[in-house]
């Protein structure tokens, strides 16, 4: 069996009273790119947080490299190796563009290499290097994409996961960010991603799950449920073809 | 002679404001990452008041020179409270159960302090105390000056703190947005046990500071947890910086309105101005804006 880097088993999520996850499993092996797919509310995000800690999860278990997640603090998730970009990127909007990033890299595994994390950063966005004085609040919509992006790399992680990175920006930053994701993964990066954008998030994931109301309906290779109109038509249904926010 | 009035007027109200502005500051800080209004922190300036008056009185030791032990102390005093008190109340959403806790422990040190040194206000009276300097007709207690001397040392010290160190950076970022920065590794106890260290540490200058200008009392604590707010209000709330100039500029105010209006109406002037503040712009006047809770 091939090596799984993040294994979630079984895992159910409650806001409040109301059950937001059922016995959600999923596998994200080293060096792919996995992708979460489905419509508003199917709980994608929820799923992303459960496993970097803000949300707890009542029953299962998160394994990553093999060591349990589910009673870890968000900080302690981060400290073994996963960074998450949030929903809307969350940046300290008042804070520089350097200043991101140095909190980016704030984790004592990823702090002593914060000179060569920062030089990769510049050379993957050099917009970012052109601003890093300017506050992360006045950078365009996809420049505070790449930032948020850039941000987490500097926390060297060995899984990244990537919240609708797409969301909100303009056709031209929509298709840099996923052959960004593309690059990353040719260096060797994991990454987990959730995706609205379903097209493009299929066709450069190595494996894809499909979730719908909180549950996990369907899963398999990114170009084979791309490739299947039932599939299509069943569980993503409406969103394919259309265009994207 | 009404130019030289009016500006000892002036002088005046910039140098008490000061004190209003250092507490202001610290304020700001632990509203910045614990999102309350820390009432107790004017009846801990009054405690730490009280410490500077019974080193002086009972070691003989200047209080100037004290700030030496009370900065250090006040600090650890404030993390102490922090991981001892509001540790537990910080991780629950509903910030009420934190703001009870202040005002509960703004009592609790209130009575404290009437037990072990009585209603009776106190003062620290030294060899300078009254010593004043002249310069062009404006008279100027050498107190006062040094009390901002020390204020713009401290404030500077905070703000170099805040822009410069990595801890620093992330308490401004903690105040921005709180799970982002645990999403970054940050815990957030430690954010706010550092926010709770430099705001008590600013009551212990504020103390030491208001000790050598003014006599003081147990109640005295409320009061200027109020103006400190008032100065917060002033400044922004949220907004480090512009806490500082919020205390000055109340310091103006008092001193102005007592001057031009009567001593009687200086408390009226600077809660009316709070008010209209508030109503007409809550985000302050030095242009920052509230930040999202």
């Amino acid at each position: 069996m091939a090596n799984q880097l993040l294994e979630v088993k079984s895992v159910d999520v409650f806001y409040g009273d109301v059950q937001a996850l059922w016995e959600v499993s999923i596998q994200v092996e080293e060096g792919t790119i996995v992708a979460l797919v489905g419509a508003n509310g199917a709980g994608k995000t929820t799923l992303l947080k459960t496993i970097s800690g803000i949300n707890s999860a009542a029953r299962g278990e998160i394994l990553f490299s093999g060591e349990h997640l589910e009673n870890l603090k968000p900080q302690n998730v981060v400290d073994r190796g996963i960074m998450h970009v949030p929903e809307g990127r969350r940046l300290f909007a008042n804070l520089t563009v350097l200043e991101n990033l140095r909190l980016g890299a704030y984790v004592p595994r990823a702090r002593p290499f914060f000179a060569e994390s920062l030089e990769r950063s510049f050379t993957l966005f050099p917009v970012l290097q052109t601003r890093k004085n300017q506050k992360a609040g006045s950078l365009s919509g996809g420049e505070q994409q790449m930032l948020a992006i850039a941000r987490a790399l500097m926390g060297r992680p060995k899984l990244l996961m990537l919240d609708e990175p797409s969301l909100g920006l303009s056709p031209i930053f929509v298709k840099t960010i996923f052959e960004l994701i593309s690059t990353l993964n040719e260096q060797k990066a994991t990454i987990l991603l959730v995706e609205q954008n379903i097209n493009q998030a299929l066709k450069i994931a190595h494996q894809a799950y499909v979730l719908k109301t909180g549950k996990i309906v369907m899963s398999g290779a990114g170009n084979e449920l791309l490739a299947d109109e039932e599939i299509r038509k069943a569980y993503i249904g409406e969103r394919v073809g259309r265009r994207q926010r | 002679m009404n130019l030289i009035l009016t500006l000892r007027v002036l002088v005046n109200g910039v140098l008490f404001g000061t004190t209003y502005g250092i507490a202001a500051v610290g304020l700001s800080l632990i509203f910045g990452t614990m999102r309350i209004i820390f009432f107790a922190q004017g009846t801990f300036i009054i405690f730490f008041a009280y410490i500077s008056y019974w080193l002086l009185t009972l070691l003989g030791i200047d209080p100037y020179l004290s700030l030496i032990i009370v900065i250090p102390a006040s600090m650890l005093l404030g993390s102490a409270l922090y991981y001892g008190i509001f540790k537990e109340a910080a991780a629950n959403e509903d910030k009420n159960i934190s703001l009870l806790l202040a005002i509960g422990l703004m009592y609790l040190m209130e009575n404290f302090m009437l037990v072990v040194w009585t209603p009776d206000p106190r003062s620290v009276v030294t060899s300078y105390t009254t010593l004043v300097f002249r310069p062009f007709g404006i008279v100027i207690p050498f107190t006062r000056l040094t009390t901002l001397f020390i204020a713009v040392l401290t404030a500077a010290g905070v703000f170099i703190f805040l822009k410069k160190t990595l801890i620093g950076t992330a308490v401004r970022a903690a105040s921005e947005d709180v799970v982002s920065t645990t999403l970054m590794g940050i815990n957030p106890n430690w954010v706010n046990a550092v926010a709770f260290a430099i705001g008590i540490g600013l009551a212990g200058v504020a103390g030491v500071a208001l000790a050598t200008i003014y006599p003081f009392d147990p109640s005295y604590g409320f009061i200027f947890a109020i103006k400190a707010l008032i100065a917060l209000a002033l400044g922004g709330i949220g907004n480090v910086y512009g806490a500082l100039l919020g205390g000055i500029l109340l310091g103006l105010i008092e001193s102005l309105g007592s001057f031009y209006v009567g001593g009687g109406w200086a408390d009226a002037i600077s809660y009316g101005v709070f008010l209209l503040v508030l109503i007409f712009r809550p985000q302050g006047l030095f242009g920052g804006s509230i930040k999202k809770a």
